[in-house]
């Protein structure tokens, strides 16, 4: 890779600033027209604890957070002692030293050093809360880090807290900076000179599925805190009244989805956004939704499960879930997400999959895309189109569950003379009223699962990645995706003929386009951040192909090498 | 209920009955109960396709394929969450709710408290049997211990909860009490929790023949005493020391509680006048809070 694809990792105690050094400079890189994609993890626990914030900037697209890092900024003695195996030859070592609260062991032979007395130079500003400013302007210094963008976001943060402490930071920023001056750069690290700037946003995947609700026209959500889906309600409920919508917070999840199902049935688009545990009590009302044919949307923050499991860490294990978590026969559309551009644009889809055909919508996200932040060209609200479900045009009888030739029944909203009907989780006849009979049954269940089925057909986000033949293709799902891609250039560049498919349309499956992919592929190696290889169980279920699985579940993503290396053992 | 729904209309009672047949066990109290329904939504006016009758599972929960209206048969204990969404969706419309003990106190409990304490505009009513009727009759949270039941062949080892002090403890604006037994008055509680403006709340004993041996019509006759002349409805003090029942233990019937105070929806309107959102916002101003 390009020197100029960097990775700068700050960290430190949660609480001392290492999430705003890591937001500015993310900021700072994205004024200056380049990409960011940023990588965090957070202690469980409120206030304190190992706190970690990875900016990686390049002026070329970015598709995940990168093998390691490049630069260490440490904050403290704990972040030292976490990341020093990292510290490898070619490294640069960023340091609170001295006055810091630890002095680091010899330095490694290959290793940039460069203390700086960030805590001592703080203590003499009186104020601790400025070290992580006198941090950002070493680090500016060492790294060629946008000045100019650097003081435009610090002056867009601070300025609106008075000129007094905007003043304060700054010169704490300027004081880092002359510490770094006289040290004598020896590393090759520094971040790209600034381009024409894009037209950009930078988000994080929850503001994004946010975003993306707003775009598809939402007009209610109900919400129940969960780790790491609750910033999602958060902005909504921030945002969507400027619109004209509502957010409520429910008594539990059952009654979050109970909610948007009652919302939904009376005519309004409606969402709730949960993370695995639940999703688990929602089951029972997705299985109604189903059974009621009612537009119902999820978005299932995935996290390390099972039970309460590693809830601030990153894990693709609910997707036996999301499928078919539900008694009975009750499937259901799922999407997954690669990054946050789709977390904004693959919302709007959800929302208007549920809307046209009638069904539980289920959208996959994941907690390292929950609070990674990316640049994401700046969404122009033209661009999307907001399907609305198919109402009924107050001709003859009217028949909730009327058989169609796609078997899509017209809805109709409460307070229309004429349109009376129940919606019920009970087997039901065309009308609605309650029936047991065998062929009814059959009929009904028929009407249900046959009118998702054209899915595969008309909404095809999967991707191929790569040409004609190849030794081995990898098939990956959600933000593994961004490792594989990554992963394959790279191989392909050291002369390996690999490819790569990428679905994001996870149920129905589309199999012959998996089929068609596996086709051209000797090996199908499925990557994927769970124990037990569900994507791979799928694979084995519905095609014929015969996958390798390669799982893992630390609580952190694949990184490019990782995927590589197996590749390499396999191929 | 809202207001908009009222007065629309001049039905009969019979006018609100839909074209599907009761279920019912002959001599359940529960014949009485949609009776006493009928003649409030007549006496009201209101019209049929603005009514949204909403439940969850039981045999109380059967009620809304009686009910000429827009309907929904949920989950068991899920009908208050789904109502309350249906009623924020569309708060110009009116909601009923009816369910059984079982199904709003047991598996439901969990979302009594949150419908009343936000003051959801609808109207729930509860038809009180102190047993499970649909699967066969096994206790419920209002029976007595002295029932034998399916599953507690030896009596139950609980005490039974009080409605009327939950619902008053939570914050209900409207909470009354009825018998199946006594239409009249069924009719009058429910006409009046109809045209409250919030969470009402109206507790309905009723006998059922099958089941609950001991909860008969006579023994309910004897339960209930009418709520005393001069009682003040809006002292919430006063309207739990009934809902305690007096030294023999006689149940309060009437209306114990009313007051008034903004409902659900009607805050959540006020937030989205705040905010501007009444007047149409600009969704490119929120796109643009993200940029670098």
């Amino acid at each position: 890779m390009a020197k100029n694809d960097l990775i700068i990792r700050v960290a430190g105690e949660g609480g001392e600033g290492v999430v705003s050094t890591g937001d500015f400079v993310a900021a700072a890189c994205a004024r200056a027209g380049l990409e960011i994609y940023t990588f965090k993890t957070f202690p469980a626990e409120i206030k304190g604890g190992y706190a970690m914030y990875q900016v990686r900037t390049s002026p070329d697209r970015i598709y995940n957070q990168g093998d390691t890092f490049d630069v260490l900024c440490a904050f403290n003695g704990e972040a030292y002692e976490v990341n020093k195996h990292l510290l490898k030859p070619g490294t640069a070592f960023v340091y609170d030293y001295p006055g810091g609260d630890f002095e680091p062991d010899a330095i490694p032979e290959g290793v940039h050093a460069y203390p700086i007395p960030m805590s001592k130079t703080a203590k003499e500003m009186k104020s601790y809360r400025s070290k992580n400013m006198v941090a950002m302007g070493a680090l500016s210094v060492l790294f060629n880090i946008n000045e100019v963008t650097l003081k435009q976001v610090l002056t867009k943060k601070f300025g609106k807290k008075g000129e007094e402490i905007l003043n304060f930071n700054l010169q704490a920023f300027e004081k880092g900076k002359e510490l770094a001056m006289p040290l004598k750069k020896t590393d090759p690290w520094r971040v790209a000179d600034a381009t024409a700037p894009k037209d950009v946003i930078v988000i994080s995947g929850n503001d994004a599925a946010g975003m993306g609700a707003l775009l598809g026209g939402l007009e209610f959500f109900s919400a129940y805190p969960i780790t790491p889906a609750t910033e999602i309600a958060k902005y909504v409920a921030t945002h969507l009244p400027k619109l004209g919508g509502t957010l409520i917070q429910a008594e539990d999840e059952i009654a979050s989805i109970g909610q948007v199902l009652g919302a939904s049935y009376a005519g309004k688009k409606s969402m709730t956004a949960t993370s695995g545990p639940g999703l688990a009590l929602m089951a029972e009302m997705l299985g109604m939704a189903f059974m009621s044919e009612t537009p119902v949307m999820l978005v299932d923050v995935q996290r390390g499960g099972p039970s309460t499991g590693l809830p601030t860490k990153h894990e693709q294990s609910d997707l036996f879930l999301a499928i078919h978590g539900a008694h009975g026969d009750a499937p259901r559309i799922v999407l997954s997400v690669e990054d946050v551009k789709d977390c904004i644009d693959m919302t709007v889809d959800a929302l208007n999959l549920a809307e046209e055909y009638q069904c539980p919508v289920l959208l996959l996200s994941d907690g390292s895309l929950a609070f990674s932040t990316q640049t994401v060209p700046r969404p122009n609200p033209a661009d999307y189109t907001i399907v609305h479900r198919k109402m009924w045009d107050g001709e003859g009888t009217y028949a909730r569950y009327k058989m169609t030739e796609d078997g899509i029944s017209p809805m109709v909203n409460p307070g229309t003379p004429g349109g009376m009907h129940i919606a019920t989780g009970l087997e039901h006849t065309e009308s609605g009223a309650p029936s047991f009979k065998a062929e009814t049954h059959e009929q009904m269940q028929a009407k249900r699962f046959g009118k998702i089925k054209p899915v595969v057909n008309r909404y095809k986000p999967t991707e191929v990645d790569g040409e004609g033949e190849a030794d081995l293709g990898i098939i990956t799902w959600g933000s593994t995706i961004g490792v594989a891609r990554e992963a394959v250039a790279r191989l392909r560049a050291e002369g390996y003929k690999v490819k790569g498919f990428y679905p994001k349309l996870m149920w129905p499956m589309p199999v012959e386009q998996y089929e068609a992919f596996a086709a051209t592929c000797k090996k199908i190696l499925v990557p994927e951040v769970n124990y037990q290889g569900q994507l791979s169980h799928f694979i084995r279920a519905e095609t014929s192909i015969k996958p390798i699985p390669f799982t893992i579940c630390g609580g952190l993503p694949f990184t490019p090498i990782q995927m590589m290396d197996r590749v390499k053992e396999i191929i | 209920m809202s207001v908009a729904a009222l007065h629309k209309v001049d039905l009969k009672p019979k006018d609100y009955k839909s074209e599907v047949s009761v279920v019912w066990c002959p001599g359940c109290g529960y014949h009485g109960i949609l009776s006493s329904i009928y003649k409030s939504l007549a006496e009201l006016g209101v019209d049929s396709s603005n009514l949204m009758a909403i439940s969850g599972i039981g045999c109380s929960s059967r009620t809304p394929y009686f009910i000429k209206s827009y309907k929904m048969h949920t989950l068991h204990g899920r009908a208050g969450p789904v109502a309350t969404g249906a009623q924020l969706a569309q708060p110009e419309q009116a909601v009923l709710v009816t369910g059984g003990d079982g199904d709003g106190f047991s598996i439901g409990g969990g979302h009594m408290p949150h419908m009343a304490r936000k003051n959801v505009n609808l109207t729930y009513i509860l038809y009180d049997n102190g047993i499970y009727g649909l699967t066969k009759g096994q206790y419920s949270p209002t029976s007595r211990p002295e029932l034998k039941a399916y599953t507690t062949p030896y009596g139950g080892p609980d005490e039974p909860m009080n409605p009327l002090l939950y619902m008053l403890t939570y914050g209900a604006t409207y909470v009354a009490q009825g018998f199946a037994g006594k239409p009249q008055l069924c009719a009058e509680l429910i006409k009046g929790a109809l045209e409250h403006k919030g969470f009402s709340y109206v507790n309905i004993f009723s006998q059922c023949p099958t089941f609950n041996s001991i909860d008969t019509v006579e023994f309910y006759r004897e339960l209930v005493r009418e709520v005393p002349e001069g009682h003040d409805t809006s002292n919430l003090g006063a309207a739990m020391e009934l809902a305690r029942r007096d030294a023999e233990g006689h149940a309060p019937i009437g209306l114990l509680y009313k007051v008034n105070r903004p409902t659900l929806d009607e805050r959540l309107a006020a937030i989205v006048t705040k905010v501007g959102g009444h007047k149409g916002y600009d969704i490119n101003k929120i796109i643009d809070l993200a940029s670098p």
